[in-house]
């Protein structure tokens, strides 16, 4: 399972630049509220997206080690990591009596948080050799958590827990029109899928990073298509994400085909198979 | 219905992390090598099996919400168990009819329920093949811990969430339901990751000599869940004084 033990390959883009990447998504989750009803979710869709692709960095530098229980496990663990910290974080801004502002940056520090402390206990009780577990485990459980509440905020309008009336307008809080609907559920999987197919698909002796981060903003921007179709009932905006999500991935899915046909010695169309046996 | 409260919760979402944790030792993981019919074992990972069998466990455990504590936790074991038994089952079929081998397990002689001969069926060069009985009864064994564990976190918070002493006065039950349900999701999901670390991805069983890991995994999952479980404080807003 573990293909490509021995940590990553080449790196063409440093790990700080994909972490003002995916904070850079932060800062777009974070003007939802400002921008009204139409702009407020599709910047919030693509800060979660910006977001997916540190995922999908970070989640290639830590499993290029071999986890020994493949790709996808560290992906579901970090995405049931961020929901559990993006709910109690969002949920505890409107607890504590904060302002609903702070939720967005209580749960993903609260994602962090128990991300770091799974990865401690991974490294010192269960003795797992992986030098960069801590640090990856804990920015891929920040980066899931991002992806879930820009995603959420994308659907709800906004990123307040319970309902609130914004300017006469009633936003249907994250709880009425994400969880209580069940698209958390569907979040959980879409997430996990876009942030771990990346390097699943691209591992091996020849990966590249730039190939696999193209690959990693098709899954995003797909992800975000499909969260514009999810927000028809709760959002103005679901036409313009489901467009700019399907627009986006068209163009990446094309560059990581075409980068793909590149890297390859030789591309062959098999054909279909045969009508009659061969003799 | 029973009032849950807080530290009741807490000790809930441990307990629960723990039996998650615990039974993920039990269950007949393969990998890739199954998935070729070189090892004993389902030819998936952790992560699918728990996905499977947890998710069937939660929404068994949710279709009994408002009944007796008790019938709540059999019902997750039962939707667990069957999940994981039906996966085997036709996994098995998928072994023996399909690839043409027999289900024999390389880590034991003779297979400690049945006493059968193990050794001489397995395919040199392989770690076993399909899932003998022994792998089977430990198999169902996990699934019904799973559940347990995954119905007791979600019983808890459910019957926290849905208390108007902790909560929103205006928190519907299907909205507890939910977050409860998809809180005690991500609970089984990070239990059934750390315990599958510690199993380095697979296991056999409870014969499987990587079972003696079991204690250290336990302590892992313990800790996890307890973190999860103050976490899961925050979703009440009247133990903290909020709104």
């Amino acid at each position: 399972m573990s293909v490509a033990a021995g940590g990553p390959g080449g790196v063409a883009i440093s790990p700080a630049k994909i972490l003002g990447l995916g904070l850079l998504g932060l800062i777009l989750i974070y003007t939802t509220p400002f921008l009204g009803p139409v702009f407020g979710p599709l910047l919030a869709a693509i800060g979660a997206v910006l977001a997916i692709i540190w995922g999908a960095d970070t989640i290639r530098r830590v499993a290029s080690y071999g986890l020994g229980t493949g790709v996808p496990s560290i992906g579901y663990m970090s995405l049931a990591i961020a929901i559990v910290g993006s709910i109690a974080g969002i949920a505890g801004a409107s607890v504590l009596k904060l302002d609903p502002l702070l939720g967005p940056i209580f749960g993903f520090i609260l994602a962090v948080v128990l991300g770091a402390i799974v990865a401690v206990l991974c490294k010192t009780l269960l003795k797992m050799k992986i030098p960069i577990l801590i640090r990856g485990t804990a920015e891929l459980s920040g980066a899931a958590a991002l992806s879930v509440i820009g995603f959420s905020a994308a659907i709800a309008g906004t990123f307040s827990f319970a309902p609130i009336i914004v300017g006469g307008t009633l936003y249907l809080g994250i709880e009425q029109a994400v969880i209580s609907t069940g698209f958390i559920a569907l979040l959980f999987i879409l997430n996990t899928m876009a942030i771990q197919h990346p390097f699943n698909a691209c591992l091996g002796p020849d990966e590249d990073q730039v190939r696999t981060l193209k690959l990693s903003v098709a899954t995003g921007f797909i992800a975000m298509a499909i969260v514009g179709l999810l927000s028809v009932y709760t959002s103005k905006a679901w036409w313009l994400v489901t467009l700019i999500g399907a627009i986006a991935w068209f163009i990446a899915i094309r560059e990581f085909i075409d980068a793909s046909k590149e890297s390859a010695a030789s591309v062959k169309w098999t054909g279909l198979w045969p009508k009659h046996e061969e003799e | 219905m029973m009032v849950i409260d807080p530290y009741t919760l807490i000790a809930a979402v441990t307990v629960g992390g723990v039996l998650v944790g615990g039974g993920v030792h039990f269950i007949p993981v393969g990998g890739a090598p199954a998935a070729i019919a070189t090892a004993t074992g389902v030819g998936t990972g952790t992560a699918m099996l728990a996905a499977g069998s947890g998710m069937t466990g939660l929404i068994t455990a949710a279709a009994l919400t408002g009944q007796a504590p008790w019938l709540i936790l059999a019902s997750g074991a039962v939707g667990s168990m069957l999940m994981i038994c039906i996966t085997m089952l036709v996994g098995n079929l998928v072994y023996v009819f399909g690839v043409g081998c027999v289900p024999v397990s390389a880590k034991v002689d003779t297979d400690p329920i049945t006493k059968l001969p193990q050794e001489k069926f397995v395919t040199p060069g392989t770690e076993g093949h399909g899932l003998p009985t022994v792998c089977y009864v430990s198999g169902t064994i996990g699934g019904a811990l799973g559940g347990i564990g995954g119905g007791l976190v979600y019983w808890a918070l459910y019957g926290a969430l849905a208390n108007p002493i902790f909560t929103l006065a205006n928190r519907t039950d299907l909205s507890a339901a939910m977050v409860a349900g998809i809180f005690a999701l991500s609970v089984f999901f990070v239990n059934a990751v750390i315990a599958s670390y510690n199993i380095g991805g697979t296991i056999e069983g409870f014969h499987d000599p990587k079972f003696k890991r079991i204690p250290r995994g336990i302590v892992a999952c313990l800790i996890a869940s307890l973190v999860a479980g103050i976490f899961s404080l925050f979703l009440l807003p009247g133990f903290l004084g909020g709104i």
